[in-house]
C-alpha cells in the first residue's frame, strides 16, 4: 500500500489537565510508532469553543494530529484508543493525501504557466492603448 | 459611421444622455449604447461600430465589443450583459442610467482571485461567510463561488461541522 496522509484531530474535555493530554498523544505517537509510520505535525490548538454542544460540553481541547502511514490498520487502531479514552468526547481522521496530490499538481501547473506567462501579455495590453487613441479622437 | 445599422442604433447612439428615458422602452439597445460611453465617454462612435458592422474591428475596445455582441442577441439580459461589460469604467455609468437597470456588480469566486488549490477544513474563519445563520451552505448563485472551489467548500464545510468547528444547525 502506498502511503497515505491522515489528519487526527480529536477534542478532549476541557476540564482535562493538559498532563493527561500529553499523556493521550504519547500513546497515540507510541502507536504510530509501533506501525513504523511517522507522524508529521501535531498542534495543540487548545481550549476552543465548539459550534455546538458535544455530550453537553460547549467548549473542547482540540489535539490535531497530521499522520502519514501506509498501514490502513493504524487508524483503526487510533480510532478505537480514541473511542476507549475518557477524555475524549469527539475525534475525526480524514486521509487527505489525494487532495494534497491535486493541490501539489494544481499549483506545479500555474507554476508552468506563470513561466510560460512573460511571452503572452502582448495582446492584453495592446486594445488599452487603442481605447485611449480611440478617446482622444472622439 | 454606421449607416447600415438597424433601427434600434440610432436613437441610443447620437444622444447618450437621452438614452436612460429610451432604455425603458428599448431595453435590447440602449445598454449596450449606454455603457460604452461609460468606458470611454468621448467615443461614441466606436462603441456605434462595434455593434454590429465590424467596418473598425481593430478600434474596438474589448468592452465595447463584448457589448455589443451581447446586447441584440438577448435582450431582457441587456441591462445585465451592460453591468457585466462596463465594469472596466464604473465612474461614468451609475448617473447616467434609469433607476431600472441597476448595475449588477459581476460575482466574482474569492477562492479563484486568491489561487486557493486547497480549501483547508480546519480554517473555520474562511468557511463561515459561506453558510447562513442558520448554518446552511450557501449555494453558488449567492456567493458568486466557480463551481470547482463549490465542491471543495462544501466538503470542507461538512468535515468542519463534524468536528464541531462549524454548526450543523443554529442552536437555541
Amino acid at each position: 500500500m502506498e502511503e497515505r496522509l491522515y489528519d487526527l484531530i480529536f477534542i478532549c474535555r476541557p476540564d482535562t489537565p493538559e498532563a493527561e493530554v500529553d499523556k493521550l498523544i504519547a500513546t497515540l505517537e507510541h502507536s504510530v510508532a509501533e506501525k513504523s509510520a511517522k507522524i508529521e505535525k501535531i498542534e495543540k490548538w487548545g481550549r476552543k469553543r465548539m459550534a455546538y454542544r458535544v455530550r453537553k460540553l460547549r467548549e473542547g481541547f482540540y489535539v490535531y494530529m497530521s499522520i502519514r502511514s501506509n498501514h490502513g490498520e493504524l487508524i483503526k487502531e487510533l480510532e478505537r484508543r480514541l473511542k476507549v479514552a475518557d477524555p475524549v468526547i469527539k475525534y475525526l481522521t480524514i486521509r487527505i493525501d489525494e487532495e494534497m496530490k491535486r493541490q501539489q499538481k494544481l499549483a506545479k501547473h500555474r507554476e508552468r504557466r506563470a513561466a510560460r506567462r512573460p511571452r503572452k501579455p502582448a495582446p492584453t495590453p495592446a486594445p488599452q492603448p487603442g481605447e485611449q487613441t480611440a478617446s482622444a479622437a472622439g | 459611421m454606421a449607416d447600415p445599422n438597424v433601427p434600434q442604433q440610432p436613437p441610443a447612439a447620437a444622444p447618450p444622455a437621452e438614452s436612460s428615458a429610451l432604455a425603458e422602452q428599448k431595453p435590447a439597445a440602449a445598454p449596450a449604447a449606454e455603457a460604452t460611453p461609460a468606458t470611454a465617454p468621448s467615443s461614441a462612435p466606436s462603441g456605434q461600430s462595434s455593434g454590429q458592422s465590424s467596418s473598425v474591428p481593430s478600434r474596438g475596445p474589448s468592452s465595447g465589443g463584448y457589448q455589443g455582441n451581447r446586447g441584440p442577441s438577448r435582450g431582457p439580459g441587456g441591462p445585465g450583459g451592460g453591468g457585466a461589460g462596463g465594469r472596466p469604467g464604473p465612474g461614468g455609468g451609475p448617473h447616467k442610467r434609469g433607476k431600472r437597470n441597476y448595475i449588477r456588480k459581476k460575482k466574482v469566486c474569492r477562492f479563484c482571485v486568491d489561487r486557493v488549490d486547497y480549501i483547508d477544513y480546519k480554517k473555520a474563519d474562511i468557511l463561515a461567510p459561506f453558510i447562513q445563520e442558520r448554518g446552511k451552505i450557501l449555494p453558488r448563485r449567492m456567493t458568486g463561488t466557480c463551481a470547482r472551489h463549490q465542491r471543495w467548500l462544501t466538503v470542507a464545510i461538512k468535515r468542519a461541522q463534524n468536528i464541531a468547528l462549524l454548526p450543523f444547525a443554529a442552536e437555541f
